[in-house]
């Protein structure tokens, strides 16, 4: 039996989002807010191994009360139990104070039933930083894999998993004992089309609510602004390029169109250099 | 005082991985940014270089080469291969006997790895995949700080972050994102051996097996042609036809993303922000709708063709050129093209 | 996993205006109802013009205005624009009935509103249970026992179903209800645009004298390119929605795309200028079941009974589907809840539905407009010829000054029989009296 965390986090939908070109700012309304999609393949990979080996899933997420519409995604994907980490004194969080938060209540739940695996999404869409779940594996002190897209095997008596993560060398294997830690690309594993039971008992579910005082007493110095060392000095959005010119093959033709697109690169240096090289 | 700036040089089986050299570059420019302060203070600043590994010691001549005054090297068994834990713990030490200032990490998988787990146990602030780094006033801070920007929300907004009140300000980069500094070839500086002590439980994850595979020779990132193929392909097939462009410029393959996830193309051929961030001389785009994410990774690419069927589509506005037709037909005839100019010269 | 049947009193299938509807009446009544949507969140798949009536909605839930429900503009103008190709004679009416209160009609966008509709039914008690398709019927001693999804152990229990499916009605036809799939000649296809803009200029550009001022505009003539169709203008709040539908069987004979049919039709001189500078917001479109009355399928049979564009309820000339589908939601409703009462759910009790939809608008008009779909399939003049001619002759009128009144009214006359035989006009004319009468 084997008992499984999943951090994961709420984000607004980045490939649906739009910047008001005036002010610079997202334009927040009508952003839908999704479950981290990294994170959603880490809770498909942990429901395989509770199927598997049989145990629970416990998810956590640090986040607003509307983030518990993420939690019941995961009760709806097979996890038991879901944990809304809120409190206003989390607002302005950097991503060291978010693992200071989610490593202390894992810690919280590993002490009250003793965790073998905790997996996360490699990166949340929004932050795109990767850095939440190494930063909470070196609090917890647990092995940490990161970029994990398969999990070879978990061996719950002699206490080790053997996991598959891709470098740029290639695919390592690892061996690492348990509890270890896990960041997870989206093969690890596949999101399943839950029964129907499941997604009854999911729209049903209530989550737990933690605050900044209960069940956890987290340190005020750590959380918030006050724990987060890092800060946002400006925000703008990206300089527009000019567009160059376009060639129509309606218009011209294959032919023309091919000839006039190699003149304008043999008059640019950069192309010549290779070309001629 | 001695204001320190910090690189840390990857390097995997003996090699200097290159985004070392362009961080080299940059924290040599960074140190520029603050000359004024120095002169002001009397404080002086130097630029220094952090080698792990085993039998690695040669590669810190390299590292002075681009610019670092000395380089503090790690060489013992235990970081022979890669491992979070005992490099994670030799770079703590270091960075707790030395107090440096400034701390730049390549964002490669291993330093995106190694940089989340050094600031968190450091307690300092990390800003990850930065594109532009500089020194600036903030916050009623006496001293220039380090201004870190980065695409946030896939790549809509630019954001500019500061750390404040901890040190090291720690900054990840992916490679290419700087140029390669110019290379002395004469050089003179410090190497400096330290001891780390790896007790055995920090050995407790091994590397069982590393499996080479196809696509990872594949290094896209420092190529100097490019051509990637996306969903308007229609079928993984279609990499074919990109390959033949590819091999007739002597560049090499690219994907987006819509590519990559649809399993036509492997992972390493992934341009974008959640790929590799490429600056070739000539980057070719066929059939990719250029969504902001694949942009943001080969934008500052010398001159880029795009291709595409749709002429609406938003690689158009960040393409130098473009052709609105069938990539089926276009390429075919460029390829046709480039032959007989290769001919007509012979 | 729990193996325990999932059983409720009433499962309806569909969170539109007619489920939704339902849904609530039952649960209102203490009954055990589960509303099963395929899509994201209710609303998701629907689209329309489009503006609600407030009789229907009022039906349902008297007090609805109270709870600030999300309403665009109110329509207090509605007519006709006439489009020729380069111009249009507007008929429209504003002030006096306009001016109800509450209005009778007000603008909607269709994600919004029938998200807020489903929520009021589970407010009422109704269990929404979305992102899962029904694709079958459970069938006990040849009756209705339940529905199958296509979700792992998927199978929902209940003894009477009622089917708000949408214009694309598989398990009506599953259920022997209907034998064929909708007809393309029975079919059109709206395409639209929601472009937003300033409310001040919307105000501006239309006439309008504040953001409480709204229209809702049926377009006839150019816009549909000769094909039996009608183009639409309804304004939100900040935006403005156009578009145009036409039948399927015209778009696969002529061969027109539907986005070249929305394009000119925004491209018209005079519909140009009230989308000048616009954003445009969403592009969508949707089918409209359109065959009427000829079209229905049965409404009933053992343990189900099927509601809304599913059944074909639409009164396409008056734009009314949407009042159609919440009263038809009802009925079948009060007669699920009169089955239950029964307890028998057999057609006995069941065609209960239909006579109470008999009592009601929907089938008075349904039958009454019966001969209107085809009659604009067949008189093509009513798109083409007679709203350019109504330019023509008005623009004649208009600018005939100094011309003698005689010469000037022959011309008038000329324009329309060079188009069409005076004959052929004056029976025209009689054809559609009788279509709308429904003789």
């Amino acid at each position: 039996m084997i008992h499984q965390l999943v951090s994961v986090k709420q984000v607004p939908d980045t490939t649906n989002i739009r910047i008001d070109p005036e002010t610079g700012s997202l334009i927040r309304q009508g952003v839908p807010a999704i479950l981290n999609p990294y994170d959603a393949h880490a809770v498909a990979a942990a429901a395989e191994w509770k199927e598997k080996l049989g145990g629970k899933i416990t998810v956590i997420t640090m986040g607003p009360s509307a983030a518990e519409a993420a939690l019941r995604e995961c009760i709806e994907m097979g996890a038991d139990r879901g944990i809304l980490i809120s409190d206003r004194k989390f607002a302005g969080s950097d991503t060291l104070a978010t693992s200071y938060v989610l490593a202390e209540a894992i810690r919280a739940i590993h002490d009250e039933d003793p965790l073998d695996l905790v997996l996360f999404g490699k990166q949340a869409i929004d932050g795109d930083t990767a850095q939440v779940g190494p930063g909470a594996a070196v609090r917890l002190g647990w092995p940490l894999i990161t970029y994990a897209f398969n999990i070879r095997e978990i061996n719950l008596d002699q206490r080790y998993t053997l996991v598959e993560r891709r470098t740029e060398l290639g695919i390592e294997v690892i061996r690492a004992p348990l509890p270890a830690v896990l960041t997870c690309e989206k093969e690890i594993a596949e999101i399943p089309y839950a029964p129907l039971p499941q997604l009854i008992a999911s729209l049903q579910y209530e989550p737990e609510l933690w605050s900044a005082e209960e069940p956890v007493a987290y340190d005020v110095t750590q959380i918030g602004l006050k724990g987060s060392p890092t800060w946002v000095a400006k925000t703008g959005t990206p300089e527009q390029h000019q567009p160059g010119e376009t060639i129509d093959v309606d218009e011209v033709g294959v032919k023309q169109a091919v000839e006039d697109v190699m003149k304008k690169m043999l008059a640019n240096n950069s192309v010549v250099s290779v070309l001629e090289g | 005082m001695t204001r320190r700036f910090w690189v840390f040089l990857e390097q995997t089986s003996g090699v200097l991985h290159p985004v070392a050299g362009e961080l080299l570059g940059v924290a040599c420019r960074l140190r520029s940014e603050i000359a004024d302060e120095l002169e002001e203070s009397g404080d002086d600043a130097i630029v220094e270089g952090i080698l792990v590994g085993h039998n690695v010691t040669d590669l810190a001549q390299q590292a002075m080469q681009f610019g670092a005054d000395r380089v503090y090297v790690v060489d013992a068994p235990p970081f022979r291969h890669y491992l979070n834990r005992p490099y994670t713990e030799a770079l703590v030490s270091l960075v707790k006997k030395y107090e440096p200032e400034v701390f730049l990490v390549g964002a490669t998988t291993l330093g995106r790895d190694l940089a989340g787990a050094v600031a968190t146990s450091l307690k300092t602030g990390l800003t990850a995949d930065t594109t532009k780094l500089e020194m600036g006033i903030a916050r009623k801070n006496p001293n220039k700080l380090l201004l870190a920007t980065r695409p946030a929300f896939g790549g809509n907004v630019i954001a500019t972050i500061v750390c404040d009140s901890r040190q090291p300000q720690m900054a990840t980069v992916r490679p290419r994102v700087f140029d390669m500094p110019p290379c002395a070839t004469k050089v003179s500086g410090e190497v400096i051996q330290e001891t780390i002590e790896i007790p055995p439980e920090m050995m407790a994850v091994e590397v069982v097996e590393v499996i080479a595979e196809e696509g990872s020779k594949v290094d896209i990132e420092y190529a100097d042609v490019i051509v990637s193929g996306g969903k308007g392909l229609g079928n993984p097939d279609g990499f074919q036809l990109i390959k033949e462009l590819a091999d007739e410029l002597g560049g090499v393959v690219g994907a987006s993303r819509a590519a990559v996830d649809g399993g036509w193309i492997s992972y390493a051929h992934q341009v974008g922000q959640t790929g590799k961030t490429v600056r070739p001389k000539l980057y070719i785009a066929a059939g990719i709708s250029g969504a902001i994410q694949h942009k943001v990774g080969m934008q500052d690419s010398d001159f880029i063709l795009a291709i595409n069927s749709d002429p609406s589509a938003p690689i158009f506005e960040v393409a130098t050129v473009g052709i609105v037709g069938d990539l089926y037909e276009v390429i075919p005839a460029m390829i046709e093209s480039l032959r007989e100019r290769k001919g007509a010269r012979a | 996993m729990s193996t325990t049947k999932l059983q409720y009193d009433v499962i309806v299938v569909g969170a539109g205006m007619a489920g939704s509807t339902a849904a609530a009446i039952t649960a209102r009544h203490g009954l055990k109802t589960a509303l099963i949507e395929r899509g994201q969140t209710p609303g998701g798949k629907n689209y329309f013009g489009g503006a609600l009536y407030t009789h229907a909605l009022l039906d349902i839930y008297p007090d609805m205005f109270e709870w600030k429900p999300p309403l665009e503009r109110p329509v207090t103008e509605s007519g006709f624009w006439f489009l020729s190709n380069d111009g249009v004679v507007k008929m429209t009416v504003s002030g006096g009935k306009m001016d109800n209160d509450p209005v009778d009609a007000y603008v909607a966008l269709r994600a919004e509103f029938d998200a807020w509709w489903a929520k009021q039914a589970e407010t009422e008690g109704a269990f929404i249970i979305p992102k899962t398709l029904v694709v079958d019927f459970i069938r006990e001693n040849g009756r209705v026992a339940g529905v199958q999804t296509d979700r792992p152990q998927g199978d929902v229990y209940a003894p009477v179903v009622i089917i708000a499916e949408g214009v694309n009605n598989l398990l009506t036809q599953k259920l022997g209800l209907i034998d064929h799939d909708i007809k393309p000649a029975s079919a059109a296809l709206a395409v639209k645009q929601l472009i937003s803009i300033p409310a001040k200029d919307i105000n501006a550009r239309l006439g309008l004298p504040d953001n409480n001022h709204g229209m809702a505009i049926s377009v006839i003539g150019d816009v549909s390119m000769g094909m039996p169709g009608l183009g639409f203008l309804y304004t939100c709040t900040k935006a403005v929605s156009l578009g145009v539908g036409v039948t399927l069987d015209a778009l696969q004979e002529t061969q027109i795309k539907p986005y070249e049919l929305l394009q000119r039709y925004l491209e018209h001189p005079v519909i140009a200028p009230i989308i000048a500078d616009g954003q445009l917001m969403e592009y969508g479109a949707h089918l409209i079941p359109e065959g009427g009355w000829k079209d229905m399928p049965r409404l009933y049979t053992d343990g189900a009974m099927v509601a809304g564009d599913a059944a074909a309820m639409v009164n396409a000339l008056h734009w009314e589907g949407t009042n159609m589908a919440i009263t038809a939601g009802k009925q079948a409703a009060l007669t699920a809840i009169e089955a239950h009462e029964k307890g028998d759910f057999t057609e006995h009790v069941l065609s209960g539905y239909q006579t109470r939809l008999k009592d009601t608008f929907v089938m008075k008009d349904l039958h009454q407009y019966r001969k209107m779909s085809r009659f604009l399939g067949t008189h093509p003049e009513f798109m083409d010829i007679y709203p350019a001619f109504l330019n023509d002759a008005l623009g004649m009128f208009f600018t005939g000054f100094g011309k003698p009144k005689r010469q000037l009214y022959r011309d008038i006359l000329r324009s329309l029989t060079s188009r069409r035989s005076l004959m052929k006009a004056i029976g025209d004319l009689v054809s559609f009296g009788r279509a709308v009468i429904g003789i």
